[in-house]
């Protein structure tokens, strides 16, 4: 597979002391769901920016599909499509106006972009409400137009910045399995998120992203062993005696008690039980593992 | 321009007029309202006789007011629903995309014009061939304060939208309602020479000149028509050097 997108030690500095992005070398292959997860401020949305040609880095290079983001920025906006981060929907667009527009912005005659407007509509669900105005839908429906949108333009890289931001459960899962059919359907995309369970539900692979450091890459397996423990018991109440070697978590009147292995989880879980606690063991989430590479565990 | 950069900037006019035109007709009503305000009370209080003239003003204030609130139209855009961020990240130029968010709302401003011009050539005010000059005098009017428009939105980026609807909104008022653009030029006496640099009293003068309201000697015509060429090219070319596309 080659690769759809690329960054050599890319570096962006915001005046003169803000460092947004400390030598990012990333690499994303054609057809993969690639996530850059990380926290508030991490670098995540100044990357998106630079490599959909919106902002210039200060040192650094990036490709799209072998076209230089600094020089060949017209290149690659022909193969790209984007979903701002807090993108909010024009209230009285329909979801037909967003996806027939940006499909004729492309270049397309009005017939090829009716039939892109109707495909993208249905991708995401929503072609029996395409004429509704945003105003009327709820905002897991306006963030799916917005989507199909991008869609729509059958570019071949679709570049989302928290696509999922302030949506529910179902929602979420909406835009989820969306991306997962485009993916099947060949297209690249390359996702922001800080929410753990998007990163490691719809991620072939990701990269951790925090104060403009990537500090872990691969896929969410991979990453999730990068801690030696490998499950967790969490006690409600707390627990005096517990072996030195254990990485404890206090949370309030819960505990987090990270071990190595099953055998280990369920001893201790044996153990917390005998003295009248509450405690449930479960392998590590990717969660465990972000917090740990970010900030520790005790941070 | 290109053919594709024309055609771009024509979707983006149709994307931003259309849909409001749909779905929030009233817009139509508002626009033509804004500029027939002044021209009631001008006709009123003159009993009648600055009809013409006030008919004159609310043509040109309905082009230069949409211009100027084109800096408004390009914030929300940026700001709220992101559109200039996702069209950006397409193959669309920039000047495509200020070109069509300045023309949706002329799009929409087409019918209060169409309303004041019947007027007018009901009245006896405007002559059908005057507007072989009246049509590109009000088209520069429009492509002028777009651009200032344009310029504002560019170095008050940081600034929040309430801030640059203040300031459109008094730029508006100076540019529309406090020159001469309702009233002949020559009522401001040993000041009537504003209405050379103001692009909008320049314009107003010039129609008033082509229906006979007021004296327009040759001279005076090509030095108006010049000002006004100049201006908009120079608003124009600063649009194009300084507003930003690309970050940095």
């Amino acid at each position: 597979m080659s690769e759809a997108v690329t960054s050599d030690n890319l570096l962006k500095i915001y005046g003169k002391k803000v460092e947004a992005l400390k030598d990012v070398t990333i690499s994303i292959k054609q057809g993969e769901l690639f996530t850059l997860l990380g926290p508030n401020g991490a670098g995540k949305t100044t990357f998106l920016r630079i490599i959909s040609t919106q902002l210039m880095p200060t040192k650094g290079e990036a490709e799209v599909l072998g076209y230089s983001v600094i020089d060949e920025a017209k290149m690659v906006r022909e193969h790209i499509a984007v979903v701002p981060q807090d993108v909010a929907a024009y209230g009285n667009y329909t979801p037909w106006d967003y996806s027939y527009y940006f499909a004729k912005l492309r270049g397309t005659s009005s017939s090829e972009a009716k039939r892109s407007a109707k495909k993208a509509l249905e991708a995401v669900e929503l072609f029996e409400m395409r004429n509704r105005v945003c105003a009327s839908l709820s905002g897991g429906e306006k963030k799916r137009a917005i989507i199909a949108s991008a869609l729509s333009s059958e570019a071949d890289v679709l570049m989302l910045d928290e696509p999922t931001s302030g949506l529910d459960a179902v929602a979420r899962r909406g835009v989820w399995s969306a991306l997962r059919d485009m993916v099947k359907e060949g297209k690249t995309i390359l996702l922001t998120t800080h929410i753990m369970e998007e990163a490691e539900m719809v991620s072939d692979r990701l990269a951790i992203i925090n104060k403009g450091n990537v500090v872990a890459n691969g896929s969410p397996e991979k990453i999730k062993r990068l801690a030696k423990e490998r499950f967790r018991v969490v006690v409600r109440g707390k627990l005096n005696s517990l072996p030195a070697n254990y990485e404890v978590v206090g949370l309030g009147d819960k505990q987090i008690i990270y071990v190595y292995n099953e055998d280990e989880a369920l001893e201790l879980v044996r153990k917390v039980l005998k003295k009248g606690l509450q405690a449930e063991a479960a392998p590590i989430t990717l969660e465990d593992v972000f917090v740990k590479l970010v900030g520790g565990w005790n941070h | 321009m290109n053919l594709k950069a024309i055609k771009d900037a024509l979707i983006i006019g149709r994307m931003k007029a259309i849909p409001d035109l749909k779905r929030q007709p009233l817009v139509l009503v508002l626009i033509a309202i804004i500029s027939a305000i002044p021209l009631f009370f001008f006709a009123i209080s003159s009993g009648g006789e600055m009809m013409g003239h006030g008919l004159i003003g609310a043509m040109v204030s309905t082009v230069g007011f949409i211009g100027v609130n084109a800096a408004i139209q390009d914030i929300t855009w940026d700001r709220y629903v992101k559109i200039r961020e996702m069209i950006v990240a397409m193959p669309v130029h920039p000047a495509s995309y200020a070109v069509g968010v300045a023309l949706a709302p002329l799009l929409l401003s087409l019918p209060g014009i169409a309303f004041f011009v019947l007027i007018a050539v009901g009245m006896d005010t405007l002559s059908v061939t005057s507007f072989i000059w009246i049509i590109p005098a009000l088209l520069l009017c429009w492509s002028s304060l777009s651009a200032v428009g344009f310029i504002i939105s560019t170095y008050l980026y940081k600034s929040s939208p309430y801030t640059l609807n203040n300031i459109a909104n008094i730029l508006g008022i100076g540019l529309i309602f406090i020159p001469p653009v309702y009233y002949p030029a020559e009522m401001l006496g040993s000041l009537s020479w504003i209405s050379y640099i103001i692009p909008t009293a320049n314009v107003a003068s010039l129609i008033r000149g082509y229906a006979g309201l007021s004296e327009l000697s040759p001279e005076n015509a090509m030095i108006r028509w010049l000002i006004l060429i100049a201006t908009t090219i120079v608003f124009t070319l600063l649009t194009a050097l300084k507003a930003r596309w690309r970050e940095f």
